[in-house]
């Protein structure tokens, strides 16, 4: 089934399509980021004037015509309300013309369900890390749904690293300006918070941010980066252990970072499991995932009627059927 | 040391050893190093949960709260009393017992600590008595929310029956139940600690 994917919970408006599993294109145009943050309104406005252009070229790096599109997916949350609306609305605009079926999709969902199927994995523990959301996920139940066994009890660990950065004078290039910094710094002590399989990151957060005249930004930006990462590990791991599974991905924009991977990597591998990742094209936001998730839902009967095709800004993952 | 002793548990970051010491049997509890995190980071949580650990067994030894005896603590292990007796998610309990869990965990409140990992994983029905191990997770502060927490996890672990057993005994135990339960209903309501099941 040929469908084209619609992603723009945050600051990427993304379209992908997807034939059989495979992703044909993957395209994106990102709001710029400027020392003020995401204005919600501001940052849906970019995507109101990106859509046409990136579905436009999604189609053609696909050489596929509107004709040929079977159906459509669209993120319905979570994330901001204003930017999931152009999503929304893009993919009611193309369904209506074209007369085809819409699936409604979770945004975590799509970052787990891409990582999942890319790694060959049946069951492992998600470890799903984005701006907005930091979850540890597992699938369970009939019909099959992502449950959180353990998440941060405040925010999300990427808009902690951003915060930091731009609290310290740094463009916040969505982590990846922390990543650099880091590579040659060394250790100052920062709180530490896991609680079972739940962690919190504003001590932590706060603290760097009060050490910022006294410490080099390269020290804290290791620091911050090493404390955060190893709390996930340490929840990860326990979530692992006790769960009894062998496997452990990671997903979602944070997941893009090197230091990340490759401490998950060693903690799953310590105890003999397999660890993956997506190529980071899927961890960013992107269409692709969303196209992925769409067309399962969609050969499986899991469509939403036009009229219904609204925005969840608060959509739980566990509250999404996985098809 | 030089006996590693037979390894009787194996959790996610802590290992038990039997060990001969004093002509018996006891326990170390040895925190593991973890190579996926730096040096630094990973020797001061190791430190820190062993020292929390000896000082609530401690603390709680002498308030004679039922906890194994602290004999000594290093800097990454703990040396204690070895309970003979089953941990309490491998019993069957009757209602005496539940409500005898609940009092336990009223005397720990009572003693000014919240134990952070309170579940039938962590009791030890020994002689017909319960006991409390494992405080890696535990704090020598009592606020409400730490407290409503160890409620509900253990509401979490078993039936609603029994639960209501076990609170029988906490709430005639503990010297100021009404603000905890009052605070157990506001997390579940908060909802963010909804659906934990494992295994
Ligand atoms: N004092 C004790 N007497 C007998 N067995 C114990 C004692 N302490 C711990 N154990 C055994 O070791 C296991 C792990 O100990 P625990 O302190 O709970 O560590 P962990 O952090 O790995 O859960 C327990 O489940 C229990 O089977
Ligand atoms: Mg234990």
């Amino acid at each position: 089934m040929l469908v084209i994917g619609i992603e723009s919970s945050a600051h990427t408006f993304g379209a992908g399509i997807c034939e059989g599993g495979k992703i044909l294109a993957n395209e994106k145009e990102m709001y710029h980021i400027s020392t003020s943050g995401m204005i919600p309104g501001r940052v849906a406005e970019t995507h109101i004037r990106n859509a046409a252009l990136v579905i436009g070229r999604a189609m053609s790096k696909a050489n596929v015509k509107f004709s040929d599109l079977e159906g459509v997916g669209y993120t319905m949350g979570p994330g901001m309300g204003p930017c999931l609306q152009v999503g929304a609305l893009s993919a009611r605009t193309i369904a209506r013309r074209l007369g085809i079926k819409i699936a409604a999709v979770n945004h975590c969902v799509a970052h787990a369900e891409i990582t999942r199927n890319m790694a060959h994995m049946s069951d492992p523990i998600v470890v799903y890390v984005s701006g907005g959301n930091s979850q540890l996920l597992r699938l369970q139940g009939s019909p099959r749904r992502y449950h959180v066994i353990g998440e941060t009890l405040d925010i999300g660990i990427g808009n902690m690293l951003d915060t930091f950065a731009r609290g310290i004078g740094l463009d916040p290039a969505w982590g990846s300006t922390v990543e650099k910094k880091a590579m040659s710094g060394s250790y100052v002590e920062l709180p530490y918070t896991v609680k079972g399989m739940d962690f919190s990151f504003t001590g932590l957060l706060t603290k760097a941010l009060e050490l910022a005249n006294t410490e080099s930004s390269e020290d804290l930006c290791y620091s911050i980066q090493e404390t955060s990462f190893s709390m996930l590990c340490e929840a990860a791991e326990r979530a692992m252990l006790l769960s009894g599974k062998d496997e452990v991905c990671v997903s979602g924009g944070v997941a893009q970072n090197t230091r990340l991977r490759e401490m998950l990597r060693k903690m799953a591998e310590g105890h003999g499991s397999r660890f993956a990742a997506a190529p980071n094209e899927f961890n960013a936001d992107n269409g692709g995932m969303i196209a992925f998730v769409a067309e399962r839902m969609l050969e499986k009967g899991y469509y939403t009627p036009i009229e219904n095709c609204t925005v969840k800004q608060r959509y739980r993952v566990n509250t999404a059927v996985v098809p | 040391m030089k006996n590693k002793g037979s390894l009787l548990s194996e959790g996610a970051e802590a290992k038990v050893f039997i060990v001969k010491a004093f002509g018996m049997e006891i326990l170390v509890k040895s925190r593991l190093p973890k190579d996926y995190r730096i040096k630094e980071i990973d020797d001061s949580i190791r430190k820190r949960r062993t020292k929390i650990e000896s000082r609530v067994m401690y603390r709680l030894n002498r308030a004679g709260v039922r906890a194994p005896r602290l004999f000594a603590a290093g800097v990454f292990s703990i040396y204690y009393e070895k309970l003979d007796g089953k941990l309490m998610k491998d019993s069957s309990l009757g209602s005496k017992m539940l409500k005898k869990c609940g009092m336990l965990l009223a005397e720990i409140h009572n003693a000014g600590i919240s134990h952070g990992d309170f579940t039938p994983a962590n009791i030890i029905i020994s002689h017909g008595t319960p006991y409390v191990i494992d405080f890696g997770l535990s704090e020598v502060r009592n606020s409400s929310e730490e407290m409503g927490i160890d409620l509900l996890l253990m509401k979490r672990s078993v039936s609603s029956s029994m639960f209501k057993k076990f609170m029988e005994g906490y709430a005639e135990t503990a010297r100021n139940p009404k603000p905890v339960i009052d605070k157990l209903e506001e997390i579940e309501k908060r909802g963010r600690y909804q659906i934990r099941t494992l295994g």
